[in-house]
């Protein structure tokens, strides 16, 4: 069921990959299409991280899964990328920044997620954050697909150690509890913040626009 | 280093515990913060404990006291925390409280074609121990050899391991699994086994049920021997099992032996029948020994066919030469549904002679 939706994605995410960063117009066809499956793999994950977040959170234990549970974000916690933006600025993003922005932060958080995968106890929640991995992964092969498809170079290279340095792991395990519930946050606000960021680029980047630009240059 | 100091600390910080201890733990405010002792209470799991319970040790230190602890209700731990007075947390502390793991039971292993090792095992009678308990099946070969340890887990379900290589064959291992959490470690009785004991194959293949000509009463059932078998020097004997298609009891044919091929007889005609065949590698190399089971193959479905001639059957014109033929029939069937269960052939092939001459005479009285 839900893998072969993540394979359907990354296989478009893939295609859309040209071997060159050259500007044509079949890219720009590309473009308009793999953003709106970023956009559908962005409300699919939300929907996904629902679940996982549930069950994580029961996991930690009250008062973590308590609905109004909103502890200090601790200065230790801003290695996690935000994505509360000033709403002005956010408007006035470049296509190139909005997507970037996008990629380095979901680069950053599959890498801690992937720690978490080694760290956590049983069985059925290693199995959920593995999967929550891959379709991340998925996503964010997608939104570099799009960047290439319209001819941006993809951020420098977010592989760096799970904890940058300058930031120390959580020194108790109740520190390490509100790290695991900040980055779940944090989570689920980029991906509420992406479905609205790509449905902003897919009004600049329409397939039909795309059409009236062949037809010019037929001339 | 973090920019900010925590804004206090509680001691001990993450303890472990055993149910029913009780314990004392701290909070201290850092001096940058400006709280006092009367200005904080505590919480565990979400729930506020009684101010009772608490005893100020300083200006800026708050104790609590809690008794007769009951398991952790996570195992990622208690969560005590320390609040100032507006709900804000200041602190926290992972409480693990729990029992130290039993000793694993009920080791018992099997080997694909002689290839690998699968081993499951059960917790310790008490099962809960309110802890994380990490299970680790070690093995090696008896009299030699140095502890190898099994990486594979949860192949065949939670408490299971697999060892995919480097298995030697007529050579006793010794194989134990150990349970350890916070609280302590636990070691299962040593079992010993030799991997070609514990043989098991794929089930038996390509399983076909037909019907035997236009016999009522039965079916025949064709099956291939697994692959792997042909590699070793095994022989093979086969179980066979069938039921009704609204019963959830299964008949087992036990004395199938070697062969490939089954009469299942006394059935029920006009019915649809499951067939499972199963399969066990026994005298493995000349040895004498039964192997493991392996699983049924998955059902194959026939039916019977139904009978043409109406109930009772016979030419209403027989009369009372008919009644007798008709007891005669009913004890033969009796007899042949004794005596036709299993593949036993002679039983089949009295039978079939029967029928054969029962048509015979049928034919003949009807031209009289």
């Amino acid at each position: 069921g839900d893998s072969w939706g993540i394979f359907t994605f990354l296989c478009a995410a893939l295609c859309n990959l040209p071997a060159l960063p050259a500007l044509n117009c079949s890219e720009e066809l590309g473009a308009g299409q793999s953003i709106q499956q970023t956009y559908d793999l962005t409300r699919y994950l939300e929907h996904q991280l629902r679940t996982l977040a549930g069950t994580y959170l029961n996991y930690l234990g009250p008062p973590f899964n308590e609905p109004d549970f909103n502890p200090p974000r601790l200065a230790r916690a801003e290695r996690v990328p935000s994505a509360t933006v000033d709403l002005d600025l956010w408007r006035g993003l470049t296509d190139n920044a909005r997507l970037a922005a996008n990629y380095r932060a979901y680069s950053r958080l599959l890498c801690y997620l992937r720690v978490l995968d080694g760290q956590v106890g049983t069985a059925e929640l290693r199995h959920r954050l593995a999967h929550f991995c891959a379709s991340l992964q998925g996503l964010v092969l997608s939104i570099g697909g799009v960047m290439s498809s319209l001819g941006y170079p993809l951020p420098a290279g977010p592989a760096g150690p799970p904890t940058p340095p300058g930031a120390p792991a959580a020194p108790n395990d109740f520190l390490k509890k509100m790290d695991d519930f900040w980055l779940l946050k944090e989570l689920q606000t980029w991906l509420w913040r992406s479905a609205k960021d790509f449905n902003r680029l897919k009004k600049k980047v329409p397939p039909a626009v795309v059409t009236l630009r062949l037809e010019a240059r037929g001339f | 280093v973090s920019p900010a100091a925590d804004p206090a600390v509680i001691s001990p910080q993450d303890p472990t515990l055993l149910i029913g201890s009780s314990l004392v733990a701290t909070c201290t405010v850092s001096p940058d913060f400006p709280l006092k002792a009367q200005d904080l209470y505590w919480t565990l799991n979400g729930r506020r404990l009684p101010a009772a319970s608490y005893a100020a040790l300083g200006p800026s230190t708050l104790s609590v006291a809690l008794a007769h602890l009951n398991g952790s209700r996570q195992q990622s731990g208690d969560n005590l925390v320390c609040h100032s007075r507006d709900g804000g947390i200041l602190a926290g502390s992972c409480l693990y409280v729990g029992l130290p793991p039993e000793k694993p039971v009920n080791i018992t292993c099997w080997s694909k074609n002689m290839k690998d090792l699968t081993c499951k095992w059960a917790p310790g009678t008490e099962g809960e121990t309110f802890l994380h308990t990490n299970y680790t099946l070690k093995y090696k070969r008896r009299w030699y050899g140095q502890d190898n340890t099994c990486q594979e887990y949860h192949t065949a379900g939670t408490y299971s391991c697999h060892i995919p290589k480097d298995l030697a064959l007529f050579t006793p291992y010794e194989i134990w699994v150990e349970a350890s959490n916070r609280l302590g470690v636990a070691v299962s009785d040593v079992v010993m086994l030799d991997i070609l004991d514990v043989v098991t194959t794929d089930p038996p293949s390509d399983v076909h049920v037909s019907r035997v000509g236009d016999l009522e009463d039965q079916l025949s059932v064709r099956w291939s021997s697994p692959p792997a078998l042909k590699d070793f020097l095994f022989q093979a004997k086969y179980q066979i099992q069938y039921r009704v298609e609204d019963s959830s009891e299964w008949k087992v044919v036990d004395d199938v032996g070697n062969q490939t091929s089954c009469r299942l007889a006394g059935l029920r005609p006009g019915t649809v029948y499951f067939v499972q065949v199963r399969c066990n590698p026994f005298s493995i190399y000349g040895s004498k020994k039964a192997g493991i089971w392996s699983d049924w193959s998955n059902p194959t479905a026939a039916s019977t066919p139904r009978s043409e001639r109406v109930a009772g059957g016979w030419d209403p014109k027989g009369g009372e030469q008919n009644t007798t033929l008709r007891r005669e029939l009913k004890q033969f069937f009796g007899w042949v549904k004794k005596h036709a269960y299993g593949c036993s052939n002679l039983g089949i092939k009295l039978y079939d002679q029967w029928r054969v001459w029962l048509q015979k005479s049928h034919k003949t009285r009807n031209q009289v």
